[in-house]
């Protein structure tokens, strides 16, 4: 009964929410603020993914961005190379991604804390040197070296691809929502808890580790690929830029760990932040942004959502 | 009718055999308690049925399965769990979760029957009332009752109990004692390894006793104590007349 209660709110909510960030690109005339938009919902997005994976069961992936970096290169070799269309290559991207994740999670998962961290890093880094020495390796064109690849002119303005990034970061929300009070969900989190107990327990601890981390992997790879056609042009130093892993991980803390609104806070709070105070603070806005993560960790432990969650005895869903 | 056979299992970490050709059967609804002292392997037998690491030699024959290298969650899903003398809850879960983890996953219910599942042996249990409470704030004779439940409620026939009682008083004991029996009589069976005499010598109906690994002795209660080798070993002094 409780349980329905919370559900036609959070519903009502989404839908409101959705509606509304939805006619955003109606309602402004300002460019500028539509890609602020874009990009925080693309934020939004990549820390959502993050917390799947390692909000809920507590292993902390330090490479999540090299799924995204493969969904980036995956759309633009098949759509420079083999003429295909935006759509299909942005899936494809995904299912790379995907894929890949498969046998790299079934090696990395089994190990524990900074180790697990450290393998996923290392992965990271490797594929970014894969990707600038393929080339001259195996005296080919496909990477393309560290001189990147330009996409096709997409031909569409920012409100396109505005709604591309919204759709996939509703899909990753409504995951969320849905794993929450799931089986799978309470699986994952028993296993941030108490991983043996989890498993006497009854819990296929790997089966569900693997579950969430190929599942992050995919929708990186779709938010890589459709950003890569965005910007049109994509280098390894970008796309597999550990920056992007550090902004997943902060963003995610900063709201909350293993919480359903954390990542859509602390990505929101985040992006913002640094686009007022780069602007107002052009020279010096990284030392103000340093300093409000560093108080807001320290007066807010368990990130924003979360602490409020603690103190409050509020439930959000 | 045997519902667990255990046939010279062995069990060395390095040069320490810590389990040493143990054999043993287990009867449905029968409580078999396991003594023995600190160090004699009774948690690396339980690790060992249960799949935490398979044995280096032996067999384990669940309801006649083979069931040598199967993972914990397998096992327990066919039907044998243990609760650990080292008490584990999901922290950051209420009492309801934790219990709710096992049903759904180690008794695969679905979430209605699992929700069902969990009340009914929270009600069993005597955890009813602290259903909402967050598991790090109830008290540890109700946390181990809490261990208890969420292995109960995975429906499992075969329930190892590694020092369920300890920290508890003669009053506490007294009450889990009747649960125990209340657990047996509806169709389980139990391996109880306990410290406290009074406990494993009033509920179990056989007794195997353990030293270095070995198993020195098994029978009835009456008989156990009355062995020689068990009173060197780990009573101490004739328990009988104690």
């Amino acid at each position: 009964m409780i349980q329905n209660g919370f559900m036609t709110k959070f519903w009502a909510s989404f839908i409101a929410v959705s509606v509304a960030v939805s006619l955003f690109p109606l309602v402004t005339t300002s460019e500028y603020s539509l890609r602020v938009a874009t990009i925080m919902l693309l934020w939004i997005g990549m820390a959502g993914c993050w917390n799947l994976m390692s909000g809920y069961t507590g292993y902390i992936d330090f490479g999540p961005v090299v799924y995204f970096g493969l969904g980036s290169y995956t759309t633009a070799i098949v759509m420079t190379k083999y003429g295909a269309l935006f759509f299909p290559s942005v899936i494809l991207a995904g299912v790379v991604a995907a894929l890949i994740a498969l046998p790299i999670g079934i090696s990395t998962l089994r190990l524990k804390g900074a180790y697990f961290a450290i393998a996923t890093f290392a992965f990271a880094e490797t594929m970014k040197q894969v990707s600038l020495e393929f080339d001259r390796t195996f005296g080919v064109t496909f990477f393309e070296g560290s001189h990147g690849i330009t996409l096709p002119l997409s031909g569409h303005d920012n409100v396109f691809f505005f709604y591309c990034i919204l759709a996939v970061t509703i899909v990753i929300v409504l995951l969320h929502y849905s794993i929450e009070h799931s089986k799978f969900g309470y699986g994952l989190k028993a296993i941030h808890e108490a991983e043996h107990a989890a498993e006497i327990a009854g819990v296929n601890t790997t089966g569900l580790k693997l579950r969430a981390y190929v599942t992050s992997a995919f929708f990186l790879g779709l938010l890589g690929g459709i950003e890569a056609y965005w910007i049109t042009y994509i280098t390894p130093a970008d796309v597999f830029n550990v920056h992007k892993t550090v902004q997943m991980v902060i963003m995610t803390l900063l709201g909350g760990m293993g919480t359903f609104l954390g990542p859509i806070v602390g990505a929101s709070f985040l992006t913002l932040l640094s686009e007022y105070l780069g602007a107002t603070f052009v020279e010096d806005y990284m030392i103000l942004v340093g300093a409000i993560i560093i108080i807001i960790i320290l007066i807010m432990p368990n990130g924003i959502v979360g602490t409020i969650k603690e103190r409050k005895g509020i439930r959000f869903i | 009718m045997v519902v667990l056979e255990c046939i010279d299992i062995s069990k060395s970490f390095g040069a320490l055999m810590a389990v040493e050709m143990v054999s043993f059967s287990l009867k449905r609804g029968e409580i078999l308690g396991m003594i023995g002292p600190n160090g004699a392997g009774k948690t690396t037998l339980f690790n060992c049925l249960i799949g935490v690491y398979p044995p280096d030699t032996g067999r384990v024959l669940f309801n006649g399965q083979e069931i040598y290298g199967k993972r914990p969650h397998k096992i327990c899903r066919l039907g044998m769990v243990k609760t650990s003398q080292i008490m584990e809850p999901f922290r950051a879960m209420t009492v309801f979760e934790n219990v709710l983890v096992g049903a759904l996953h180690g008794g695969q219910f679905n979430m209605s029957e699992a929700r069902r599942e969990t009340t009914n042996v929270l009600e069993l249990v005597g955890l009813a009332e602290h259903s909402e409470k967050p598991s790090i704030s109830i008290s540890v004779p109700a946390r181990r009752r809490l261990e208890l439940a969420r292995a109960l409620v995975t429906g499992a026939k075969v329930l190892l109990l590694d020092e369920n009682m300890a920290g508890l008083n003669p009053h506490e004991i007294d009450e889990a004692l009747d649960l125990l029996r209340k657990i047996r009589d509806s169709g389980k069976s139990l391996i109880v390894v306990e410290h406290i005499m009074r406990a494993v010598m009033g509920i179990s109906d056989r007794i195997i006793v353990l030293n270095y690994g070995a198993k020195i002795a098994e029978g009835t209660p009456g008989d156990v104590v009355n062995d020689e080798q068990v009173i060197q070993a780990y009573l101490g002094c004739d328990f009988s007349s104690c």
